[in-house]
């Protein structure tokens, strides 16, 4: 066989190994886990935003029957250490992680006491009869008041609500501005989203008493970093200590922090030595798990007459919630708003701030695109505002601002470096249609139809390497990933990842990787992953790291395997290692017809005594461990163009065009990319027309049902144009760039854009709910 | 005392008067491939299929089913024999984590027997019942837009006959 | 969200039905779509549901002197697809297209949806609209005297709504029904059917505590060149309430315009 005749797998339209069992009722999630003499937990949650809790009074509920126990806060205060978001961060004040409220509860929802009992009906029954009596604390629900001094404070230690503040600063932001001839701005206001994955969280912890040992099934894209928390917390030594992620519906950055219910069913489970199971009801999720994308950014943008950028300044106020997230701390979001905010633009004077604030609601945490759906959002409209003044096309102020191709690695006004990717070949991309898409327009206009367009490009880092934290000052390291890869003595191939899919597909994709490199086939591979068992160490699934760094991990340790494999083959062959090559479970001595499988190899080395001499035995091992650090990070561009229009009588928003172009480096599986473009898309076309959590001023949740808050449906989101550019990535091992995040980023962006174009007025506030339309195009004559 | 027929074998159980049907079938019978995600009738990933009509399971207590026949995703086909909407599924990249994928099949059965589904239109209006948080809804759409052409029609689409 | 414990019968006659209603705090369990989301959530406690879905003979879409009359247990999927609704009363038709999804469709039931009485829901709107006949158990109740405010109605404890009687409209009456919803198939923001026929009707859906004729609007109405007037009307007419979806003003707003676009295509539809 030649080497260039071998099938290509990595870029093939492979049909996903997950599919058979999760086609077929045959998946396995946190749900389905149900153990021999299982209790339930029923929780009593809080209904005030922030209240004393002077008492709960638990003894109706513990007659109840079916009930096992009930622990409030103070029952298992001290069985446990306090776990907190620490940061290396100035000026942050890290929030404990309670598990059960004590003392004070912060949002509705929070929860006060556990009913463990033998059925999740009757542990409702039972939580139902539980009374508390609370003491209100007065309001802190909204955000700009908390950032002033003087009201209730939720975190008393703090000394204030704003518990991060950091600044950037590049140049003469002040100065620039000062002296520009076009200078726009608004307060821009993103409302909080949540992300709402189909399957609610779910823990299932079974305390091995003999063992001493502890199992929780968790749906956490976050496997490891779990793991290494509750060794802290519970003082379970990470080898009696497994976390492990089964199937997963969806994650998009819900499941990526520590729950406090999570720690709690491990400490019930080992406290009444019988296996817990907590699983989130639609409410319960709505009212706990983190929430986000919550931001005011104030913003202004100054060009020269050419509509070159002079200089840009912001200032984002994070709307946090109550707690600050483990491990990725309340900085996360609001932090990378002001990061990201210059996006793929030449910006040489820049000055911003961020803080982030708490307000008695859930934490936010980690939904997909963090923080970046608002960069794009402020930078865009900004970018259209300008042009608007300057009577420059959108796309032209793009191409006179976009970095380009002779300027990489460019270091962004934030400090991030963007490094070879192709900004303009997107943009151009997407953009191929224009013009006819531009007359169409004037065609609809010219009928009285209020159709616009709107553009948007952005860029995110993905596949973060050890030197760049996901939030600053962190306390754990995202920046690594290891893959163990073996040869059993069957020849199958196992691969152990840290990472944990949860819909991403990477059972396959990594599979790919691996067959491509080792030179079996896609279905020769089995990948484990959302274990902490089989890894020393190993993080999840977020921030659009899998294929980067678990490809990477993929890539090299494969080629360890392979190393090994053809040492053995060699000396079976006879030949010399370099004159051999594998593919298909097959290795063959090139330019011949000599050849033997995987297993027959694996058979010969592992079971059949006498094959090897001793010498060369002991130095082959049919499996590798190796750890793969990006350092930095990969630069994963795109630009949106939306087509929209509005009715004007309704404020109804149709999407009639919808089309990406994107730079995900090396594709290894085109279905797959596609597929993350569009899930992408549709939850910014969500967070952009229709998503919005509601508090009222007391902080009660108003969309504390899935009628109420408003998630896309098929008949909402359109379908859409993906193209992909493959620019090569130099210095990444396998050439891949993260390509899970980036359509939630760039929709909000494009359709406030289109939206604003059709309709001639600028749109600051997203969602634009056709209720929010209608004001803001009314306000004159009401 | 209630007897049920599910997708072609019958059970008699005991089941007090409030058990969510869907949680009979999960927990008392062992059919966790029916998915619950909202238990107020909005997400559709616990559609299931009685007497040959689409219902939620979370909206219909199991004392409801008595007598009934009742299809879940289980029935459709198996690992190694996939039925025709699974296997389009499958081919289309329908699904990603899965989740809302059976509540997605049962709904498409339904929709292929009853109605001609000429228009992707009407197949996402047929679909509007069932959120999926991870497509993005346009690999569904093709799937089942495959399937309208070929000649899987009726009850066989459901590869379970009666 | 699990439901509370309740006691559970199915009579297979109305006798028998009306009878076990005699406990206290015993409810109705016809397709279940509105009332098990409100146990799921724990909203209500009845001591007993009474599923009447098991008594034959109220399921039927049979002619009545030129107009219909349904079965109580008569579901919403059995409903969009019957050719007599669809000749008969293509309004209902229409409407029936934005009730829900198919498999709430394939549940709920007129009878249940009548009941319950959801103020945005499209079904009791018709019944106003097409001036329905409510027989119950006890009584025959005009369609408008149904409603004694949100999400309630005259009806006794023990008092099961059996049939719904629609009166035969004038021949070449034209029709319109329009609607808004955040997504497809949710509850409308505001939606208006219109008849224009021996006379002129106007319903709103979503706009008040339940749906109402607009009488004042439907005054000003003689022909095509009154359209705007009678829109501009009907949406003084309302007093809607606010909520998270849509204020009060802009529900107004949706009142008039879709009264425009529903006079406007019955209008058309007229001969
Ligand atoms: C996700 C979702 C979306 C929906 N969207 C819409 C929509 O867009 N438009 C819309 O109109 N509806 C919508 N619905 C509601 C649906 O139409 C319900 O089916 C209907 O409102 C109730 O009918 P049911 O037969 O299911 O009644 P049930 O839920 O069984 O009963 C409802 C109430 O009526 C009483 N009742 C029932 N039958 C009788 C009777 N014969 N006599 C006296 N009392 C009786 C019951 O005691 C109960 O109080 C939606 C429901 C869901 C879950
Ligand atoms: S669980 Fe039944 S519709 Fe969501
Ligand atoms: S595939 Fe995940 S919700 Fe549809």
């Amino acid at each position: 066989m030649n080497v260039d005749a071998r099938p290509k797998i990595i870029g093939a339209a492979v049909q996903r190994r997950e599919d058979p069992r999760l086609l077929t009722g045959q998946g396995r999630f946190v749900d389905d886990i149900n153990l021999p003499r299982m209790l339930h937990i029923a929780f009593c949650r809080s209904d005030h935003a922030h209240a004393r809790v002077l008492e709960v009074d638990v003894a109706a509920a513990a007659a109840m029957p079916g009930v096992v126990a009930i622990f409030t806060g103070a029952d298992v205060l001290g069985t446990f250490n306090p776990i907190r978001a620490t940061s290396r961060m100035a000026d942050y004040y890290a929030t404990e992680l309670p598990v059960l409220a004590h003392d004070k509860v912060r949002y509705v929802g929070e929860a006060v006491a556990a009913v463990v009992a033998e059925s999740r009906y009757l542990a409702e029954d039972a939580a139902e009869c539980i009374a508390v009596s609370y003491e209100p604390l007065g309001h802190a629900v909204d955000v700009q008041a908390n950032a002033e001094p003087g009201g209730p404070l939720l975190h008393e230690d703090a000394g204030t609500n704003v518990i991060v503040s950091r600044s950037f600063q590049r140049g003469d932001a002040d100065g620039a501005m000062a002296d520009a001839a076009v200078r726009v701005g608004a307060t821009f206001r993103m409302h909080r989203k949540t992300p709402a994955a189909m399957e609610n969280r779910g823990y299932v912890a079974d305390y091995d008493p003999g063992r001493r040992a502890l199992t929780l099934h968790s749906t956490t894209q976050v496997p490891g970093i779990v793991r290494d928390a509750l060794e802290e917390m519970l003082e379970i030594p990470g080898n009696r200590l497994h976390v492990m992620a089964p199937d997963m519906g969806g994650g998009f950055g819900g499941k990526a922090s520590l729950y406090p219910e999570e720690a709690l069913v491990c400490l019930l489970s080992r406290r009444l030595g019988r296996p817990v199971k907590w699983l989130s009801d639609r409410l319960e999720d709505l009212l706990t798990t983190t929430q986000a994308f919550d931001e005011i950014v104030e913003a202004e943008l100054a060009c020269d007459e050419g509509g070159h950028i002079l200089g840009l300044r912001a200032d984002c106020l994070g709307d946090v919630g109550a707690y600050s997230v483990y491990p990725w701390t309340a900085a996360m979001e609001p932090v990378q708003v002001v990061s990201f905010l210059p996006g793929p633009y030449r910006v040489s004077n820049y000055r911003a701030r961020a803080r982030a604030v708490a307000t008695s609601k859930a934490p936010t945490g980690a939904y997909r695109g963090v923080g970046r759906p608002i960069s794009a959002f402020v930078m865009e409209r900004l970018m259209d505002m300008a042009a608007a003044k300057l009577g420059l096309d959108p796309l032209e102020m793009r191409r006179r601002n976009m970095v380009r191709a002779d300027e990489f690695p460019y270091k962004s006004a934030s400090g991030i470096v963007w490094d070879k990717c192709g900004f303009m070949e997107c943009l151009e991309s997407v953009t191929a249609d224009y013009d006819a898409l531009r007359r169409q327009q004037a065609a609809a206009r010219a009928e009285g139809r209020w159709v616009g367009l709107g553009l948007a490009s952005y860029a995110e880092l993905t596949g973060l390497g050890s030197r760049i934290a996901v939030a600053p000052g962190m306390p754990v390291n995202t920046g690594t990933e290891t893959a163990t890869i073996r040869i059993d003595s069957t020849g199958a191939v196992t691969a152990h990842f840290g990472i944990a899919s949860h819909g991403q597909g990477l059972e396959t994709t990594l599979a790919q990787v691996i067959a491509e490199e080792l030179g079996v086939r896609v279905e020769d591979v089995e990948v484990i992953h959302g274990s902490t068992q089989g890894l020393a160490h190993g993080t999840g699934t977020f921030a659009s790291r899998s294929s980067v760094l678990a490809g990477g991990a993929a890539i090299i340790t494969a080629r360890a395997v392979r190393e090994q494999v053809l040492k053995a083959a060699a000396h079976m062959f006879e030949a010399d290692a370099g004159d051999l090559d594998a593919a298909g479970g097959e290795i063959f001595v090139t330019g011949t017809d000599r050849s033997m499988s995987f297993r027959q190899l694996a058979k010969a080395l592992y079971s059949e005594m006498g094959r090897f001499p001793k010498a060369l035995r002991e130095q082959i091992e049919l499996q590798a461990t190796r750890m793969y650090d990006p350092y930095f990070g990969t630069t994963s561009p795109a630009s949106h163009l939306a087509m929209v229009e509005v009715d004007p009588e309704t404020y109804g928003v149709t999407i009639l065009h919808y089309g990406v172009a994107d730079d995900c480096g090396r594709v290894i599986n085109p279905l797959i990319v596609d597929g993350q473009v569009h899930g992408g898309v549709a939850q910014g076309i969500g967070a952009a027309l229709m998503e919005e959590v509601v508090h009222d001023g007391a902080g009660q949740i108003l969309t504390a049902s899935l009628m109420d808050y408003v998630l896309p449906t098929a008949v909402e989101i359109p379908s859409m144009s993906v193209h992909h550019v493959e620019e090569f990535l130099p210095d990444n091992v396998g050439g891949f760039r993260g390509m899970g995040e980036g359509g939630t980023i760039g929709a909000p962006a494009a359709l406030a854009n289109a939206v604003s174009d059709a309709v001639g007025e600028d749109i600051n506030v997203l969602p634009m709910t056709p209720e929010r339309l209608y004001c803001l195009l009314n306000r004159d004559e009401e | 005392m209630i007897a049920v027929v599910v997708n072609g074998v019958s059970y008699e159980r005991a089941v007090e008067p409030r058990m969510l049907l869907a949680d009979f079938l999960r927990y008392e019978l062992g059919l966790t491939g029916t998915h619950v995600g909202c238990e107020q009738g909005v997400c559709g990933a616990c559609t299931v299929i009685m007497n040959g009509d689409s219902v939620r399971a979370c909206l219909c207590f199991a004392v409801q089913a008595d007598g009934a026949e009742i299809e879940t995703v289980e029935g459709l086909g198996t690992v190694d024999d996939l039925n025709p909407l699974q296997q389009a599924f499958q081919e289309h990249h329908a699904l990603q984590c899965g989740f809302c994928t059976p509540g997605m099949l049962m709904t498409g059965v339904d929709l292929l027997r009853k109605y001609p589904l000429a228009t992707d239109r009407e197949i996402r209006e047929g679909l509007s019942g069932n959120l999926c948080r991870c497509t993005g809804y346009e690999h569904i759409v093709r799937a089942i837009r495959s399937v309208v052409g070929r000649s899987v029609v009726g009850r066989s689409v459901a590869g379970h006959e009666r | 969200m699990k439901p509370p414990a309740f006691e559970y019968l199915a009579p297979r006659t109305l006798e028998q039905a009306v009878a076990a209603l005699g406990a206290e705090d015993a409810k109705i369990l016809a397709g279940g779509q509105s009332l098990v989301p409100m146990l799921n959530f724990r909203l209500l406690a009845p001591s007993l549901l009474v599923d009447i879905t098991r008594i034959p003979g109220l399921d039927n879409v049979d002619d009545w002197d030129g107009g219909l009359r349904i079965g109580a247990l008569t579901r919403h999927h059995a409903l969009e697809t019957s050719p007599l609704v669809r000749d008969r009363f293509p309004v209902l038709h229409a409407a029936m297209a934005e009730v829900a999804h198919l498999a709430i469709r394939n549940r709920g039931t007129i009878g249940g949806s009548l009941c319950h009485g959801d103020p945005a829901a499209e079904l009791p709107g018709m019944a106003v609209l097409l001036d329905a006949q409510l027989q119950t158990t006890q009584r025959t109740i005009p369609a408008a005297e149904f409603y004694d405010g949100t999400l309630s109605t005259v009806l006794g404890a023990d008092e099961i709504l059996t049939d719904i009687m629609l009166p035969a409209l004038p021949p070449g009456t034209g029709w319109g029904f329009e609607e808004f919803a955040r997504r497809s198939g949710d509850f409308a923001l505001a939606a208006v059917g219109v008849l224009i026929g021996g006379e002129v009707r106007i319903v709103a859906i979503g706009a008040n505590e339940k749906p109402i004729r607009l009488l004042n609007a439907e005054a000003l109405f003689n022909d095509a060149s009154d359209i705007d007037a009678v829109a501009e009307a009907a949406g003084k007419e309302v007093s809607p309430e606010g909520d998270l979806h849509g204020s009060a003003e802009y529900r107004r707003h949706l009142v008039k315009v879709l009264t425009r676009r529903a006079l406007r295509a019955a209008w058309e539809r007229t001969s």
